[in-house]
């Protein structure tokens, strides 16, 4: 697709909430086949009966980095990991098209991603394709409620699965993806009964058809209790195009200063080129930047930019942009907010 | 590539990529190296904007690398944007928040200048 994940491998990372059922998806997903080439990585303590070839245990080992930011550690286990397939791979012992790291259930999925997107060996053999979230239909909105690693985790996620839908009711599933919709109105979400899930959870949702473009926003739950968890969204678009230097600035700027409070940054920003470039990320961590080919599948040419953040009001983002309208060379319109999205 | 942690990474920082993308891609040597060039000058130029309201300087340096300069005249070499914001926020002493009002009402104010000299043309 681009230059950036030519030649790379895949890793996609599998997350989500004690018990939410991620090594029951996963287990059933590898017996369909067509993962005889992956890898799976699978923390110490998971050992739920998965049955496959290639299951790498690892012992969660953190170092912790100058900085004292949550997001910006290093993995040393996956790291260590990654890099001994990496030299099975390179010496012919093993063929490796994809690596499946399932987390514990309170992992913050950041410091994964920036093990993997800052080591100067790994980044140049692995890109993250998916992160998936698994969130249990019955006891997903309880986790939603009260943890704020799952809010994390849902703000990381590309697609959220809705598990156990087969113990649930409708009604549940459907809240629940109210709810997701409001924290992070960028993830696609799909639902597995019996977990079962299709393959192709790992496949990347395409850049184009945005989903916040494709459903309404959701409409308010009436009658639930004010809540006070601080995570809002906003999306902005822009009609003209960006300039991606100042862009650039502005954004590392704004990561630096409250990276930590930016739980996702995602998008497509029309830089005047012949396709958009895509932007994802998470909390300090940016994803090299996609540059695709052309516009198809794209309805119209400009930028939709979704911010999710923690303790940080969405007006003040947009005031910045605002103000940096004359460096950013475009002017920035709110296309949807969500100001408490757990209300 | 972590914008707060930017003196581990020792690779192209996202903001170049671009750049990056672009030497490794179709576009040949000559004109790789006008646009490299160009894009660097402009990127001062923007970050002179911002760096001002702090007393900051930015200048490109052998085009490899950025100097940022304090009023005392206190340098420092930083590679990348990576590496300029904790730079800045050292040598101010405080962190440079693009949300912050007082510096918004320094770039509208900017504007104004701005619009003001289009007038008189
Ligand atoms: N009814 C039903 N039960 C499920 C489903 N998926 C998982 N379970 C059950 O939920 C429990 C937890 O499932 P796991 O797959 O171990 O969940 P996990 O997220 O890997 O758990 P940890 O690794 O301990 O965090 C098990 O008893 C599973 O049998 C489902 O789709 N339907
Ligand atoms: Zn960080």
């Amino acid at each position: 697709m681009s230059t950036t994940t030519t030649n790379k491998l895949p890793v996609d990372i599998i997350t989500g909430f004690l018990g939410s059922g991620k090594t029951t998806l996963l287990g059933n997903i590898l017996k369909e086949g067509g993962f005889e080439d992956a890898s799976v990585i699978i923390n110490e303590y998971g050992l739920a009966g998965l049955d496959h070839r290639l299951i790498r245990r690892i012992n969660e080992r953190t170092t912790l980095l100058a900085g004292g930011c949550v997001c910006c550690n290093r993995r040393e286990d996956l790291i260590l990991e990654l890099n001994d397939m990496l030299n099975a791979c390179q010496s012919g012992e093993l063929s490796l098209d994809r690596v499946i790291v399932e987390t514990t259930g309170l992992a913050n999925p950041a410091p994964m991603l920036f093990s993997i997107l800052t080591h100067p060996a790994l980044m140049h053999h692995y890109f993250i394709e998916t992160v998936v979230v698994c969130l249990d239909c019955v006891n997903g909105e309880a986790h939603i409620r009260d943890n704020q690693e799952s809010v994390k985790q849902i703000a990381a996620a590309d697609k959220v699965i809705i598990t156990k839908t087969d113990i649930g009711t409708p009604e549940m599933a459907d809240n629940l993806r109210v709810s997701v919709a409001r924290i992070n109105p960028t993830a696609v979400i799909l639902e597995a009964a019996d977990g079962i899930a299709p393959r192709s959870i790992f496949t990347p949702a395409p850049v184009s058809g945005l989903p916040w473009r494709q459903t309404p926003a959701p409409q308010a739950k009436p009658g639930k209790p004010e809540h006070t968890s601080g995570v809002r969204n906003i999306a902005i678009q822009f009609d003209e195009p960006l300039d991606w230097l100042a862009f650039g600035i502005w954004l590392s700027m704004l990561l630096h200063k409250h990276g930590e409070k930016m739980l996702r940054v995602k998008g497509i920003v029309d830089v005047g080129e012949k396709g958009p470039i895509a932007i994802n990320g998470v909390q300090h961590i940016i994803h090299p930047p996609t540059h695709l080919d052309d516009w198809r599948g794209y309805e119209t040419r400009n930028s939709q930019i979704v911010f999710i953040m923690r303790d940080i009001e969405p007006e003040r983002i947009m005031d910045s942009l605002m103000a940096f309208q004359r460096l950013i060379g475009a002017h920035p319109e709110i296309q949807e907010i969500n100001m408490n999205p757990l209300a | 590539m972590c914008v707060l942690c930017g003196e581990l990474v020792l690779n192209v920082h996202w903001t170049d990529q671009k750049a990056h993308d672009l030497e490794y891609g179709a576009a040949g040597g000559g004109e790789v190296q006008r646009n490299r060039r160009r894009d660097r000058i402009r990127r001062v130029q923007y970050a002179n904007n911002i760096l001002s309201f702090y007393g900051l300087n930015l200048a490109d340096w052998n085009g490899s690398k950025y100097i940022l300069s304090d009023k005392k005249g206190n340098q420092k070499i930083v590679g990348d944007l990576g590496e300029m914001w904790p730079e800045a926020q050292k040598a101010c002493g405080r962190g440079l928040d693009p949300l912050d009002p007082a510096l918004l009402e320094y770039l509208r104010a900017q504007d104004e200048h701005v619009h003001v000299h289009h007038d008189h043309e």
